[in-house]
């Protein structure tokens, strides 16, 4: 029976090279499957971004010596990035099923386990980033954050509604804190009154919003986190199921 | 490549990720060159600049106190090596020496050096035979006592005494 089967298919291949040209013969082959690149993607890459927006988000450079300052997040950061993380869930970003299952094999759900957590400190050091660091600024634009966010947990969302929301509150927050105020804020390692006599007007406000002095270096770094981050949004993929 | 392997790759690059980035945050270095220093300690292969340190010694040995704290702090930028911190502050306690009085702008950082030193090495003893005070402790207590005004500060015998 069994060799039948193969004379006949030896048959249909001998057909095919005689009745038709080469070139039709090799269209009507299967094209090879392209390799799968969704757990390089899911595993290797995307940590790989997050971890990037991790270790800078919280970097600054002095504005005397352009010397690295790591700043800590503080506590409101980590709040942010759990509302932000369930809001991820709620808007079908990600979904629970997809990331833990018990069909999974347990190194499944502990490498997706290790990438979300790197989403989550991701998450906390952009708001470290986005955030100013003291003063009236900070209560201000936290205000706004945890209005936002708060508000986001009880609306009826789908994933681009979140993910333009998420665009606009974040691109905002940069553009207040890495141009308006960091343009209100005066640098330079001059004498007090000879910043006070260059520029009173920014002088007056570094005092009364109590704006921390960095480098413009700065702004770049956190301009590259912002984006590192949101293409990092981008490529999450829903689900780590086949 | 296996999915599996993919997955464990990925958990080492992310505990890896982790550690790096927590070692940053905690021991916050300030240039690249700080990065270095601050992982050979972690590591524990860190060791002074031997040659800022024989630099230091001489500058030290010349009256240069200025100079030779400077090159102290090359040698031992992450301040670890009580040697190089007794001298530090050994150059503090000899340049704010006066034979009728002390600095005491000098005398308050030497105070502040010798009690870094001590935690570092609590049974530390000099082998230099040029300086009489051997220990951090003996230092101390000079330093204190320079710091304070005390009757036997007008003392006029106090005129006849030598600098250590």
């Amino acid at each position: 029976m069994n060799s039948s089967l193969e004379e006949i298919e030896a048959e249909q291949v001998i057909d095919l090279g005689q009745d038709h040209d080469e070139e039709t013969a090799v269209a009507k082959r299967p094209r090879p499957k392209a390799k799968d690149q969704r757990p390089q993607l899911t595993y290797l890459l995307l940590p790989s971004i997050f971890l990037a927006v991790t270790l800078i988000g919280g970097l600054r450079l002095g504005a005397a010596d352009n010397a690295f300052i790591f700043l800590k997040p503080p506590l409101i950061c980590l709040v942010f990035a759990s509302v932000l993380l369930i809001l991820f869930f709620r808007s079908g970003l990600m979904s629970v099923e997809g990331w833990f299952s018990e069909g999974f094999p347990t190194l499944q759900n502990v490498a997706n386990g290790a990438v979300l957590l790197t989403v989550f400190a991701a998450s906390t050091q952009l708001f470290n980033s986005l955030l100013p660091e003291k003063g009236l600024p900070l209560w201000v634009v936290g205000f706004c954050f945890f209005w936002t966010l708060w508000n986001n947990l009880f609306a009826e969302f789908d994933t681009k509604k979140l993910l333009r929301s998420l665009g606009a509150l974040f691109g905002l927050a940069f553009v207040v804190k890495y141009l308006v105020l960091a343009n209100l804020t005066a640098t330079g390692d001059a004498s007090l009154l000879q910043r006070i006599w260059a520029d009173p007007a920014k002088e007056a406000f570094t005092w009364l919003l109590d704006l921390p002095r960095y480098a413009a270096g700065t702004g770049y770094i956190q301009f590259f986190t912002l984006a590192l981050y949101l293409v990092g949004i981008f490529l999450t993929p829903q689900t780590t199921k086949k | 490549m296996n999915k599996q392997y993919i997955q464990i790759l990925s958990i080492v690059l992310i505990a890896a990720g982790f550690a790096m980035t927590a070692f940053l945050y905690w021991t916050e270095p300030r240039s690249f060159a700080e990065v270095t220093t601050k992982g050979q300690v972690a590591l524990g292969t860190y060791e002074i600049n031997k040659d800022e340190f024989s630099r230091g010694l001489g500058l030290f040995r010349a009256d240069d106190f200025i100079g030779s704290r400077i090159a102290f702090n090359r040698a031992d930028p992450e301040k670890r090596d009580a040697n190089t911190q007794f001298y530090i502050a050994y150059s503090y306690y000899r340049q704010g020496w006066g034979r009728v009085s002390s600095d005491d702008s000098l005398f308050k950082p030497g105070l502040d050096a010798v009690n870094h030193t001590i935690p570092l090495d609590p049974n530390f003893r000099t082998m230099d035979e040029n300086l009489v005070m051997k220990t951090p402790s003996e230092l101390k207590n000079e330093l204190e006592e320079g710091l304070k005004i005390t009757p036997s500060d007008f003392n006029p015998m106090k005129l006849m005494r030598e600098r250590k």
